[in-house]
């Protein structure tokens, strides 16, 4: 069980990083997908992303997600490849439509970075506990707590967001409007109007997480409460140099 | 323990008054049950008790709540934390972590509880609440009565003298929602956790709480022991509140003349009763 | 009404509910009651078509439910949810009832009547802001507006968790209404006052299987089998086995009053 984002326990190499190095790392390999001018350096990155998260024992999820990506950036190529006009004409179809080498090459790369950039972000912050996470903001990186605190609330209502989500949909489904429909934008048109009850439940769940927070003494809470400690390990030192390395391979790959 | 005189509360930019001259005492060791038809004010009056009325929700504030001798108007929420503890409805959002053991320290750091008594505290919660197999799991895999206990855990790990609950069962099933009173009443008997809780099961007040409060548009209408308040029946379905189905029993007959003694407010009481009538 | 064959349902490799078959008649009142994790608002849900079955076939007023659409179910049938909140979307009580009535029916001048004749008939103000109003008020409006649409079927998932007990009597006063007036009832819950004061027929539900499917006396006196489900009898039933010997077949207060009655003058 467990959706998107949730946190998937373990003890994996990588669940035992330092949350601010599981973040770089991520960071790092977004950053080295959007510099590399290489599809292979992209497809690479993709690779190793699916590694790490077998390695972490969340491969299922990550097959999912890429499977998703991989859905929406097909559409996004689809569109892009005949927008873009220079180039040597590949193949051309009637009405001035046609398929240049740059637009196919750039499509490609514009989807690959995309799915290389997106996973490993979902994919950190599924093996790293929110709590861990909004300490080493505030005890390392000095970020004061009520920003880490929002921060990490925003990301742990997602689940809650998005089961509310279903649970309206359910119920207006099952009043009769027509969810089922075929027509991609009359159901756009129909989502439209379930923003209301959703932003009620919102507001009023985020009312009451302020509350419970207040009682629990979040006013109170200062920079060193945090009762874990995170040291830099050996294995974190070695991550961080992997990810300036594998930036830096991005910026100069040959290919 | 919990001294309220003469409160009244407006909400701000409300019509009426959520609370009216409200006056209770809860003393230390009871078990106080708050029951009531919806819009009768039992979460403003826990509100009221724990400073997030108030701190936090603002209006016309008359009377007085003093908790440990301490007044609620001077003393924030977080300052009354350490002796009163609030588990609210809705656990599902009030929950800030991903795994208990998280939960359970999120207060504790909060309230820079000593490195080295940290441990003990986050054991003996679990401990307390029975849960101690749950440290390490997660808490979206829990079921409902689980993660209610987890709720309670975060709260008794700040080790207050009063614990107040807000629908702790609204959405349980029969089985779960026993065991949490259950659980109630062993912090309550082996701890010394003086327990006010509102909630609508009205069966489940008259077998664990020993005193119960009954409340009607703003104003605690009845209060005193169970069975004195159960006496009184009529009232308490005037105010929209069911009696349990032996209470109406042991109404009637009296009613028809048949039976004289005290209010069974359980099974076994109700068969004795009917046996007792039978000679 | 509704025809269960040999249905199972899973999901993500869990089995929910495991080869369930049973029959429900045209104007019947069922409860469907067991645990929290029994499967109750899954086998709710496979009733409308909400979910699909994994095998075997459920048809819902003649139609196969994995052959139509959740939406043409629902032009017959109303589902009444635990928490209002999720279906109320309009600004105000008259629209919510139009909208409810606008996915079902065509007719512009049918809509207004029947509009008009639901917040009569359940004495709503059709002005008033559903979030203003307490949630027993909101869980009244909705249904309301389902039973605006006057459906033959009506689903209930826990309709009264979290009221207070005059806000469930309410709810569970129109319920009956519509039924009495010929429409089925299939109710999930876990009160079993509310079963035994109104369900004509109830079926226990444990670990995705039926254990049970009878007329609501002879379940709710049964023990053994509700202990199964992790529940108790209603008190006045549980206190009447107790008692043994001519008490038995006391449900209510009234039975229970009568019955000692009976016995004092059979001293006597």
């Amino acid at each position: 069980m467990g959706g998107f984002l949730d946190y998937s326990p373990g003890n994996s190499f990588l669940h035992r990083l330092n949350p601010i190095v599981k973040i770089f790392l991520s960071l790092m390999i977004c950053v080295s997908c959007f510099i590399t001018d290489s599809p292979f350096f992209c497809i690479a990155i993709i690779f190793l992303n699916i590694v790490m998260a077998a390695s972490a024992g969340i491969l299922p999820r990550a097959l999912a997600m890429l499977r998703t990506l991989i859905k929406f950036c097909t559409f996004l190529f689809l569109i892009q490849v005949f927008f873009i006009r220079d180039g040597t004409v590949l193949f051309s179809l009637p009405f001035d439509i046609y398929v240049t080498d740059k637009g196919v090459m750039f499509s490609l790369m514009m989807a690959f970075r995309l799915v290389g950039a997106t996973l490993p972000l979902a994919l950190m912050l599924s093996i790293t506990k929110m709590n861990d996470l909004s300490n080493v903001l505030v005890g390392t990186l000095g970020m004061p707590y009520k920003y880490a605190f929002s921060l990490t609330t925003a990301i742990r209502f997602i689940p809650v967001f998005t089961a509310e989500m279903a649970g309206i949909m359910e119920a207006q489904t099952a009043r009769g409007v027509a969810f089922d429909t075929k027509n991609i934008f009359r159901k756009i048109g129909l989502i439209f109007p379930l923003c209301v009850p959703l932003l009620i439940t919102s507001v009023r769940k985020i009312e009451g997480a302020a509350i419970s927070a207040e009682l629990r003494g979040f006013n109170c809470r200062k920079r060193d409460s945090g009762y874990k400690s995170y040291p830099f390990r050996a294995a974190d030192i070695g991550i961080i140099l992997f990810a300036f390395a594998l930036a830096a391979a991005g910026a100069f790959s040959p290919f | 323990m919990i001294r309220i005189s003469g409160l009244s509360f407006k909400y701000e930019g409300g019509r009426d008054d959520a609370l009216k001259n409200i006056d209770m005492t809860v003393c230390k060791g009871d078990f106080l049950g708050v029951i009531g038809s919806s819009g009768a004010g039992k979460t403003t009056l826990l509100h009221a008790i724990n400073g997030i009325i108030p701190h936090h929700f603002h209006g016309d504030y008359y009377g007085s709540v003093k908790v440990n001798g301490l007044d609620t108007v001077d003393n924030k929420p977080e300052d009354l934390a350490g002796r009163v503890g609030s588990v609210r409805q809705d656990f599902e959002s009030q929950m800030v972590s991903s795994v208990v053991e998280d939960e359970i320290l999120f207060g504790l750091e909060n309230f820079s509880v000593p490195r080295n008594t940290i441990e003990k505290r986050l054991t003996d919660a679990l401990e307390k609440t029975g849960i101690k197999n749950l440290r390490e799991r997660n808490i979206a895999t829990l079921s409902g009565g689980q993660k209610q206990k987890v709720a309670i855990s975060a709260i008794i790990a700040l080790m207050p003298d009063i614990l107040i609950l807000d629908e702790p069962t609204g959405e349980l099933d029969p089985q779960s929602s026993r065991q949490i009173f259950q659980l109630l009443r062993e912090l309550n008997e082996n701890h010394g956790i003086t327990i006010v809780v509102v909630e609508q099961k009205i069966m489940l007040l008259c077998e664990f709480a020993r005193k119960l409060a009954v409340m009607n548009c703003g104003r605690v209408i009845l209060q005193g022991r169970v069975s004195d308040v159960l006496k009184k029946s009529r009232d308490m379905e005037r105010a929209g509140v069911n009696c349990p189905r032996v209470v109406t029993l042991a109404d009637r007959l009296r009613d028809e003349g048949l039976y004289d003694g005290a209010i069974p407010v359980n099974i076994p009481e109700a068969e004795k009763m009917v046996r007792s009538i039978m000679g | 009404m509704i025809c269960f064959e040999n249905v199972s349902y899973s999901t993500s490799g869990i089995d929910i509910i495991n080869n369930v078959s049973f029959k429900l008649k045209k104007g019947c009142f069922t409860a469907l009651i067991g645990a929290n994790g029994a499967g109750k608002s899954t086998l709710a849900r496979l009733c409308n078509g909400l979910l699909k079955p994994t095998s075997g076939s459920v048809s819902v007023g003649g139609f196969d439910t994995a052959l139509v659409r959740t939406s043409r179910i629902a032009k017959f049938t109303g589902f009444l949810f635990q928490n209002p909140d999720r279906q109320i979307c309009k600004n105000s009580v008259r629209d919510e009832i139009r909208f409810s009535l606008e996915c079902v029916i065509e007719d512009k001048t049918e809509i207004g009547i029947r509009c008009e004749k639901t917040l009569q008939e359940f004495s709503l103000n059709g002005d008033r802001d559903p979030f203003s109003m307490s949630r027993g008020e909101r869980q009244r409006l909705v249904l309301a507006s389902i039973l605006a649409a006057e459906p033959e079927l009506l689903l209930l998932d826990e309709p009264t968790t979290g009221l207070d007990y005059r806000e469930c009597m309410h709810i569970m006063e129109c319920v009956s209404r519509v039924n009495k007036k010929g429409a089925t009832v299939l109710m999930v819950s876990h009160d079993m006052e509310v079963v035994q004061d109104f369900a004509s027929e109830v079926m226990v539900l444990n670990d995705g299987s039926l254990l049970a499917h009878g007329r609501t006396k002879d379940i709710i006196r049964n023990e053994p089998l509700l202990a199964r489900a992790s529940l108790l009898p209603p008190q006045i039933t549980e206190l009447a086995i107790r008692l043994g010997g001519g008490y038995e077949n006391a449900v209510t207060v009234d039975d229970m009053v009568l019955s000692v009655k009976k016995h004092i003058r059979g001293a006597e």
